[in-house]
């Protein structure tokens, strides 16, 4: 399975990418890993360009939330209704509660999203997220 | 008028800047007081220099952080830059100092120096008449420097590499080497009116599991580099890494080839100095903690006898430090210090033997490029992955190296890349480790092995 990551916006924190990245080659996905400060025009056009089936954008910053409003709209603009959108890290400037911010990204566009979730137990609900969709 | 000369004029006629008088400047310099040079006191050698960070948008923010320092009896002043100087984006900068200055409020992470301009930031210095070093993160430094040196202020850090691989993911490299060997020219032409600028590199890098290698083949490129240019003090500098025994063999190994390639480069009347930072990673949440840290740090700065250590403060973890807690640290630290007496020399033959071949198998790959000049041929080695930094956010950086740590936990390479490691070293690194048996625990460690101070 191909899947499309990195880090979204102003944001240069690469530690975590590369991690991801290593993580989800370990596990035997083919990764185009876009790396930190990529817009979310940039995520789509790679989508589209790689035929992915997986996007997993993160963020560490805080400050998502700004950059993926529009990930409704683009969705629909270019008809990825079977890509996976997924996003995790730290989704919120300060202490925020998951109940609030899962929806809230859910609206967004993302079928999945893990705010301050450990990289495995991440990953491991993608797969899981992936075999129940096949 | 020389084409530098030519060049400078361009460089510094800016709206935002104050107009140069280059005559006046350099009378300045000729006349400044010796003990604001920092290589005066690196000349010296009586004990170690203590430095924190720190950096105000105001004036009198920055006269009121100095004040606090004095009374701790610092070593060495910082002067942080704010992040849109960094960029060169002074409109900003002067928005932001406007806004901080009319609602005593700081709108901005550090002092726009180019804003101020050098008449008035002169004053400052000259009043506390210390050595300062500008700490800042800029690729294009030039108006920056210009200004920094004719306010007094005479150790300017960063390097091509150093402000670039860990800081940027797609300015030009090509660019920034140009761009600091114009700061390494003037630098160099100031060095000859009275005591030299000292020029240090940030040898920290993305302070995630750099190997000693690394580290050491970039302190030596941007020292090379200067020296090119003519400069006549450099630091070259480190950060904890997370084992005692690799920070003292880094330290040797590092001291010996740095004089070693300085002379062979016709550097042989540059004084080199070695620089330590504290733990430049993750830091407890715990304050206490912070601060045994920091006094452990200390004592490894003192073990690895480096010539200045860069401090941290008790806040690490929770953000800009304040000034009393800032200057509480520089004056623990200092007592720390005191308090050390009659420390062994330490060595390991073994490891020493074993990194210094690392180094000089990466030198030699630099040097066998077929470009002509120097920074060329360091343009293509990072470019072909013979470089290559862990966890860099560059474009251009190859990211294939993998490290981890060993039981004592020195940092080992268990994935070379494209590094040009001779054979055995490679096999002495990875028989140090036993390595999980599955991809998905080998990355736990590494994750584990990031957050060691935790």
């Amino acid at each position: 399975m191909k899947v499309v990551t990195g880090v979204v916006g102003n944001d240069i924190h690469v530690v975590a990418n590369r991690l991801i990245d290593i993580s989800l080659q370990a596990r035997g996905f083919e990764v185009f890993n876009l790396g930190v400060n990529t817009s979310l025009e940039e995520f789509i056009d790679a989508v589209v360009e790689t035929d992915a089936d997986i996007l997993l954008i993160s963020s560490l910053n805080g400050e998502a939330e700004g950059w993926c409003r529009d990930l409704q709209f683009l969705r629909s603009e270019y008809a990825l209704k079977d890509v996976i959108f997924v996003i995790g890290g730290n989704l919120a400037v300060g202490e925020a509660a998951q109940s609030d911010i899962i929806p809230k990204y859910k609206s967004y566009g993302f079928d999945l999203v893990f705010h301050q979730v450990d990289l495995n137990t991440g990953l491991d609900e993608i797969e899981r997220f992936v075999k129940e969709k096949a | 008028m020389s084409l530098l000369q030519k060049e400078r004029d361009v460089i510094t006629r800016n709206e935002y800047a104050d107009s140069f008088d280059f005559d006046e400047i350099e009378d300045f310099i000729r006349n400044a007081n010796k003990e604001m040079f920092i290589s005066h006191h690196f000349k010296k050698r009586d004990r170690l220099l203590v430095q924190p960070r720190g950096g105000f948008p105001t004036y009198k923010k920055m006269f009121e952080l100095y004040e606090e320092f004095m009374k701790a009896d610092i070593d060495v002043l910082p002067l942080t830059i704010d992040s849109n100087t960094r960029l060169n984006d002074y409109a900003m900068a002067k928005k932001m100092l406007t806004l901080s200055e009319e609602n005593e409020m700081d709108m901005l992470n550090g002092y726009p120096l180019v804003n101020h301009g050098y008449r008035t930031t002169r004053k400052m210095m000259t009043h506390f008449n210390k050595p300062v070093s500008l700490r800042h993160g800029t690729p294009d430094a030039r108006l920056l420097v210009e200004t920094a040196l004719a306010s007094g202020i005479f150790e300017i850090e960063g390097g091509p590499i150093t402000y670039m691989l860990p800081y940027s993911k797609n300015f030009p490299l090509d660019k920034a080497f140009l761009y600091w060997k114009y700061v390494d020219k003037v630098c160099a032409k100031y060095s000859t009116l009275n005591e030299p600028i000292n020029r240090e590199s940030f040898g920290p890098l993305t302070a995630t599991l750099v190997p000693p290698c690394i580290v050491i083949v970039i302190q030596l490129i941007e020292m090379l580099l200067s020296i090119e240019e003519g400069v006549k003090s450099f630091s070259v500098s480190f950060s904890q890494n997370g084992s005692m025994m690799q920070d003292i063999v880094t330290s040797n190994v590092l001291k010996k080839l740095a004089r070693e390639y300085a002379d062979m480069f016709g550097g042989e009347d540059a004084i080199i100095n070695l620089v330590y930072h504290q733990w430049m990673g993750a830091f407890p949440r715990d304050k206490n903690l912070s601060d045994s840290l920091i006094n452990t740090n200390t004592v490894i700065a003192a073990m690895v006898r480096a010539d200045k250590i860069i401090i941290k403060t008790r806040d690490e973890a929770f953000g800009i430090p304040t000034m009393q807690c800032n200057a509480q640290s520089v004056a623990n630290t200092k007592y720390t210090l005191r308090t050390l007496k009659g420390l062994p020399q330490v060595h390991d033959a073994e490891e020493e033997e074993n990194l210094e071949l690392e180094v000089r198998a990466i030198m030699d790959a630099v040097f066998n490029d077929p470009a002509d000049t120097l920074w060329r041929k360091v343009f293509n080695t990072i470019k072909s992955g013979l470089i290559d930094v862990p966890f860099s956010p560059h474009i251009i950086n190859n990211n294939e190296v993998i490290t981890i740590r060993d039981e004592s936990g020195n940092i080992r390479i268990i994935e070379k890349g494209k590094l040009p490691l001779p054979d055995r070293c490679f096999a002495y690194e990875k028989s140090k480790v036993n390595l999980p048996e599955s991809k998905t625990e080998v990355i736990n460690k590494i994750i584990h092995d990031i957050g060691a101070m935790l």
